[in-house]
């Protein structure tokens, strides 16, 4: 059994990390290779535990297979450190693993000239993978929060990884500590949220694992307030982790760091812990339809949001970066409709109903798994353009596609699939995405929501088609710009070969994973608890009739070619001139969207007032009032010694007839009270 | 616990008492190490720690802490009768391991001390003394006179080997630990002929604790507040906490770990040591004063930080935020808040060793501890900047270090008071401090050790950390990693402790 | 026989006349000088009042006395000494440091 040894998968990369972090100098690349093994062992463990599972009878009841052992206890709670495996953290960790093995062969190209500095840098991507990886078996939440700030640490590191020397210069070096800071903080705030969480749930249920918390008869006993309270709050660490509105600026600024951090980042761990983290506590979050309306909300705003941002941004890195929170968002959407669902069919005990919002849960996590793949191609697609050029600027860019075939058509294939081109991966999990959203919209009072949510995902799709393309376009086509010149030609083979890799997955995945494995990615309620897999996926026909034969599949189609078609004709043929619907950058809604709706400052102003200014306040009353008084006090002392000190004069002479007056004056005052007391 | 890896049985004799000789023949020896001598007296210093070190952790390892008590009668005349009685149990044992191997590390730290090393390293060794016996004492008036011991090397240590205010912070310190000590006596007076049977007031922790079931509500109301007021300051508490930073920013770096590692603590071992232990009724009806007053410092103590333009007085403050941790722990009154006030007091004494120890090499390496100066220094120096980091993170409640277990315990048993008194939203100021604790220490990391290189200061003389100060904050980052990953290592020890203490305090 | 208030009186004036030197000269010699009038003055009254009580103590008491007036004397003048070295100076106007 292969499942029993599951707690190699993320100690082996942690040993990497420990062995890398002390001796990575003296390695060959900085310790890489070795880095890539132990990615490469976690991937290979991953699919032999996979394997495992989904042929024991565990797989079908109940579901999971999950040990764990004492650590410590917290009064009479007990702390437990253990694995939990089940469909879904099979699938995290396969395409953790394999993304990151990817990502780091990939690695080896593109830090080849950074010299001393590779051993850092891979010391604290294995660390990163380790994050994941044990995020991914953890057996309960205390476990997960370990791990989730782990990962927290990592990009903290990785982000500020040039924070110090930069290549670039000083400024380059101010950004990026900053932008490291930013991001900690801010996904700090969300794991203080989530921290809250866990102690609501610690108190109502006595413990934190998965399988106490999650059944059914525990989750019944317990005051449906308190799970509202605590599924918020958890949401909360997931709204910092996964960059989701209001909490959602500090990705964009997460480009500081080396590309292929933000790839790592993006697609393979970090924001996707976030989705994981809701679909993972789906049993307790849809125990209240509001908590689920909330996610779901919350998914279609940021989607909407982040895609307006990216709509003219011109650094090729925050593009990506934007359509990332946008892809969340989706992935959030779903789920939330999903669970909104599940949860109005479970009160009503309406069967279908449960169903259909199973499909929300298929739908995000597929989407989760295929945006891992086509958003890693892409960031490292950019990675090897920015190596070739120079500049992240795609104003500089342009006309690449001769000069780095392999990259412009991976390029072109990620871009397919994340606008959602029928056929690609993304089209599958998006069109999917957008019927439960849809779905959603007809149940319950606040429902409405979901179709003003259904209809700003539409818009959405077709924004990211579009950005998508202009980005294409403006990188590989059109005339080429000032860094387009320095280009000389593809990139080493190590960063090429994931880049084909990345693409054939980014460009198949999604249907064999809907198609052939369906099943894997279900959740429902048998026999009194909630499963993940085992279930009965919609199948073949179930699908092609869910996509094909409804009307707003084709709208959708629609306006993603419209989009590419707008693309095309503004930065391919340039024969329109999008200068021409901004009055050339200074209409109002230009200069909001590349101020990215002033929440930058808002947050710097916010944030600069409650901790610098109440700070300010504190230091005055500490060294004014409080110090103040104590040295008012202390001077009072000694000046009045002082004063009183003048009577010494140090002349032994004085101090001789002062001591000679006071015995005179003491035997008269003896004899007169001898004298007036009645005598001796 | 460590005896559950190796159980050490072989009972050494008189091993407390030993644990008070050795240091305080070692710094009668290194006082002796004076003139041409002067560069042994380390050596001299180091052996004696290293000793005693290795006697503290030889009781971490002793299964049946019992059978190391000691009790001898001391003064007895008519009417009062005072004993030397040494003994330690779950609440003490964390304390004198920490003393035992903060001391040895701190002498390792500053080897390179050239000015007058001899008194440096004795001052260091006299403070073990008096720590060692305030920790193991089992005897008031014993308790009382170590307690006093410990200021006078402090003192010392201070006016004689401290930044440029030296003289002013020392007598700061002194008048203003002096004068709770003062007033924390006059409580000790008052347990111990309150508790007097038959005569004879008997100062030995037994006799007062079976005397106190005898106080009355009132007496132990106002007693409560004397005590708490004695210990409180030494913790310290807002707005007595002013000595505190100064004392930090001028004493030596060695002088500073065992100030916030080990002296500290002697506050809040007191509190539950005599407060909690003989008072229960006056806990309760301090109860909420406490919570209060602890939050306070939580929050005041992280605004404090933001403003401060020194890194030393930055990791001051922070040390008044996370003793304000461990004040609203000890104010649940409950078996997880007492227990995990005794690990946050042992975590944070180990973190805020390597926190002092970074800033400290901060000002001798650079030359300046200002962060407005300082700008980019990770490049030029590497290992102080990963130690920085180390100590930063560890300090915020990094998961997997040892402050985030002492957090995550006391927020809980706070969040089961909070439920009790229905308040939950008492919770938020905890949850508040640990945002506002990332958030000055990211941005002192990012003033001092990334960004642009500063161009204020003459970097041509600046260098990395010498090999002593590596072993010695290696070492204490070993340890926090260990007691990180491995919380029962530690927290085992004080479970019968706390759940006994809770079960007197009348809340479970 | 002389009647015991003569000496006393003589051993008052004795006192007296020390006590006025050690509070008006300016030299610390002559202020030690004055100190050891007074001693005297006491070793009177002290042999007085052993010849007029026949008790022999008093008597012991001045030897007594007497010896440690000597190393009082010697004491104090290798402070003054010493104060000489250091302040080059005796007058006691000029040895003045132990105001506050």
């Amino acid at each position: 059994m292969f499942v029993e040894y599951t707690w190699l998968v993320p100690l082996v990369p942690l040993l990497c990390f420990v062995i890398v972090g002390f001796f990575g100098k003296k390695m060959p690349h900085g310790g890489g290779p070795l880095v890539i093994f132990g990615a490469l062992f976690a991937f290979v463990l991953s699919l032999l535990i996979s394997y495992d599972f989904f042929t024991s009878d565990a797989y079908h009841n109940p579901g999971y297979v999950t040990s764990q052992i004492e650590w410590f206890s917290v009064g009479s709670f007990q702390m437990n450190v253990g694995y939990y495996i089940d469909s879904l953290a099979c699938m995290m960790m396969l395409f953790a693993s394999f993304i990151s093995t990817l990502i780091f062969v990939y690695s080896i190209g593109y830090m080849h000239d950074e010299g001393a500095k590779r051993r850092r840098y891979f010391a604290q991507v294995s660390l990163f993978l380790t994050g994941m990886l044990g995020l991914a078996v953890s057996s309960n939440f205390l476990e997960m929060f370990v791990f989730w700030e782990i990962m927290g640490l990592c990009s903290y590191l990785l982000i500020g990884f040039w924070g110090f020397n930069h290549p670039k210069g000083d400024d380059a070096s101010d950004s990026a500590s900053s932008a490291a800071k930013k991001a900690f903080l801010v996904t700090r705030l969300g794991d203080v949220c989530l921290m809250g969480g866990m102690f609501v749930l610690l108190f109502e249920f006595g413990s934190l694992d998965y399988v106490t918390v999650f059944d059914t008869s525990m989750m019944a006993a317990v005051d449906p307030n308190m799970i509202m309270l605590g599924s918020l709050l958890i949401f909360g660490g997931v709204i910092g982790k996964s960059a989701q509105f209001p909490l959602l600026d500090w990705l964009p600024d997460a480009m500081a760091g080396p590309t292929t951090v933000s790839a790592l980042i993006h697609a393979a761990t970090m924001v996707k812990a976030g989705v994981y983290l809701v679909a993972r506590c789906f049993p307790l979050f849809t125990q209240n339809p509001e908590v689920m309306l909330f996610v779901g909300v919350i998914g279609g705003i940021t989607a909407f949001f982040a895609a307006t941002m990216a709509l003219n941004n011109m650094n090729i890195k925050k593009v990506l970066a934007y359509s990332t929170l946008s892809q969340l968002g989706y992935m959030f959407l779903a789920l939330g409709a999903g669970g909104y669902m599940m949860a109005l069919g479970m009160q009503s005990g309406d069967a279908a109903l449960m169903a259909a919002g199973a499909i929300g849960y298929t739908a995000g996590c597929l989407h989760m798994v295929n945006h891992a793949f086509f958003k890693a191609l892409l960031f490292l697609g950019s990675g090897s353009v920015i190596h070739a050029t120079g500049t992240e600027d795609m104003r500089e860019m342009g006309g690449l596609h001769s000069k780095m075939k392999i990259t412009s058509i991976t390029m072109l294939i990620g871009s397919l699939s994340i606008a959602g081109f029928p056929l690609f991966s993304g089209f599958w999990s998006k069109e999917i995405v957008l019927e439960t959203a849809m779905h959603a919209g007809d149940y319950g009072v606040e429902g409405y929501l979901f179709t003003i949510m259904w209809i700003l995902a539409i818009v959405t799709a077709f924004m990211t088609a579009f950005y998508m393309f202009r980005m294409w376009f403006m990188t590989f086509k059109g005339k080429s710009g000032h860094g387009a010149e320095h280009c000389h030609g593809e990139s080493p083979k190590s960063m090429t070969i994931p880049l084909i890799i990345l693409s054939v997955f980014a460009a198949a995945l999604g249907c064999i994973l809907l198609f052939g494995f369906d099943d894997y990615i279900t959740i429902g309620i048998h026999a009194g608890h909630f499963q993940v897999g085992s279930g009965h996926g919609h199948g073949l026909a179930g699908w092609l009739e869910d996509i094909f034969l409804s009307m707003y599949t084709y709208l959708t189609i629609a306006l993603v070619l419209i989009a590419i078609a707008v693309a095309y004709v503004m930065y391919n043929k340039a024969s329109v001139n999008p200068g021409k619907f901004n009055k050339n950058g200074s209409s109002w809604l230009y200069k909001a969207l590349t101020n990215r709706w002033w929440f930058p400052q808002l947050y710097d102003q916010i944030g600069w007032k409650l901790g610098n200014g109440v700070a300010k306040g504190v230091e005055f009353v500490d060294t004014q009032m409080i110090d103040g008084t104590v040295n008012a006090l202390s001077s009072a002392v000694v000046g009045s010694g002082e004063s009183l000190g003048k009577m010494q004069t140090g002349n032994v002479r004085d101090y001789a007839a002062i001591v000679m007056i006071g015995v005179v004056l003491l035997f008269v005052a003896i004899l007169a009270l001898f004298y007036f007391m009645g005598g001796l | 616990m460590f005896s559950d890896i190796f159980a050490f049985t072989y009972e050494i004799p008189y091993l407390l008492t030993l644990l008070l000789i050795i240091p305080l023949v070692g710094a009668i020896a290194t006082l002796a190490m004076g003139g041409k001598r002067q560069k042994n007296a380390k050596y001299v210093a180091g052996v004696f720690s290293f000793v005693t070190m290795v006697l503290s952790v030889i009781l971490m390892f002793t299964p049946d802490l019992s059978v190391y008590s000691e009790s001898y009668t001391w003064i007895e005349t008519a009417g009062v009768k005072m004993s030397y009685i040494l003994s330690v149990d779950g609440l003490s044992i964390l304390m004198v391991f920490l003393t035992g191997v903060l001391v040895f590390l701190s002498t390792v730290f500053s080897a390179r001390e050239s000015d007058k090393p001899h008194y440096f390293f004795a001052l260091i060794l006299a403070m073990e003394v008096g720590l060692m016996g305030v920790y193991m004492a089992g005897d008031y008036f014993l308790f009382y006179i170590m307690w006093e011991v410990t200021l006078i090397p402090m003192y010392f240590l201070i006016s004689w080997f401290g930044g440029p205010r030296r003289h002013y912070a020392a007598i700061k310190f002194f008048i203003y630990t002096h004068v709770a000590s003062v007033v924390m006596l006059i409580g000790i007076f008052a347990i111990v002929f309150g508790a007097a049977t038959g005569g004879i007031a008997d100062f030995s922790f037994e006799a007062v604790l079976a005397g106190s079931a005898a106080f009355g509500s009132t007496f132990q109301v106002l007693v409560f507040g004397l005590l708490f007021f004695g210990f409180a300051v030494k913790m310290p508490i807002v707005p007595f906490h002013t000595w505190l930073p100064d004392a930090h920013t001028e004493a030596p770096t060695a002088g500073s770990v065992l100030l916030a590692g080990v002296m500290l603590k002697m506050g809040s071992y007191g509190i539950i040591r005599v407060c909690l232990e003989v008072l229960p009724e006056g806990a309760q009806y301090w109860q909420p004063i406490m919570v209060f007053i602890g939050i306070l410092a939580m929050i005041y103590g992280a605004y404090a930080c933001i403003a401060q333009k020194d890194l030393k007085k930055m990791v001051a403050f922070s040390s008044i935020s996370h003793m304000g941790m461990v004040m609203i722990a000890m104010a649940c009154l409950s078996d997880i808040g007492i227990q995990f006030a005794i690990f946050q007091m042992f975590a944070h004494g180990l973190i805020s060793a390597v926190l002092f120890m970074v800033a400290g090499a901060t000002g001798h390496s650079v030359g300046t501890r200002e962060i407005p100066l300082l700008g980019g220094l990770a490049g030029k120096l590497p290992l102080l900047a990963a130690f920085m980091m180390f100590g930063f993170l560890a300090s915020l409640g990094l998961p997997g270090l040892v402050g985030f277990w002492a957090e995550f315990g006391i927020i809980f048993g706070f969040y089961d008071y909070a439920v009790s008194v229905d308040m939950l939203w008492l919770v938020i100021f905890c949850l508040l401090s640990l945002l506002l604790t990332a958030g000055y220490y990211l941005w002192a990391m990012q003033r001092t050790m990334f960004g642009r290189l500063t161009t204020k200061i003459d970097l041509s003389h600046i260098h990395d950390l010498s090999r002593p100060e590596v072993i010695a904050l290696g070492a204490v980052c070993a340890l926090i990693a260990l007691f990180g990953l491995w919380p029962d290592l530690a927290l085992s020890y004080l479970e019968g402790y706390s759940s006994s203490l809770a079960l007197t305090l009348g809340v479970i | 026989m002389i009647p015991i208030e003569v000496y006393l009186i003589f051993a008052a004036v004795l006192f007296a006349i020390g006590a006025y030197g050690v509070v008006v000269k300016n030299n610390t010699i002559v202020v030690l000088m004055c100190i050891e009038l007074m001693l005297n003055a006491a070793n009177i009254n002290f042999i007085v009042f052993s010849a007029f009580t026949t008790d022999v103590l008093g008597q012991v008491f001045v030897i007594m006395s007497i010896s440690v007036a000597a190393a009082e004397v010697a004491v104090g003048i290798a402070i003054l000494l010493n104060a000489y070295k250091i302040k080059g100076t005796i007058e006691a106007d000029g040895l003045a440091s132990m105001r506050w």
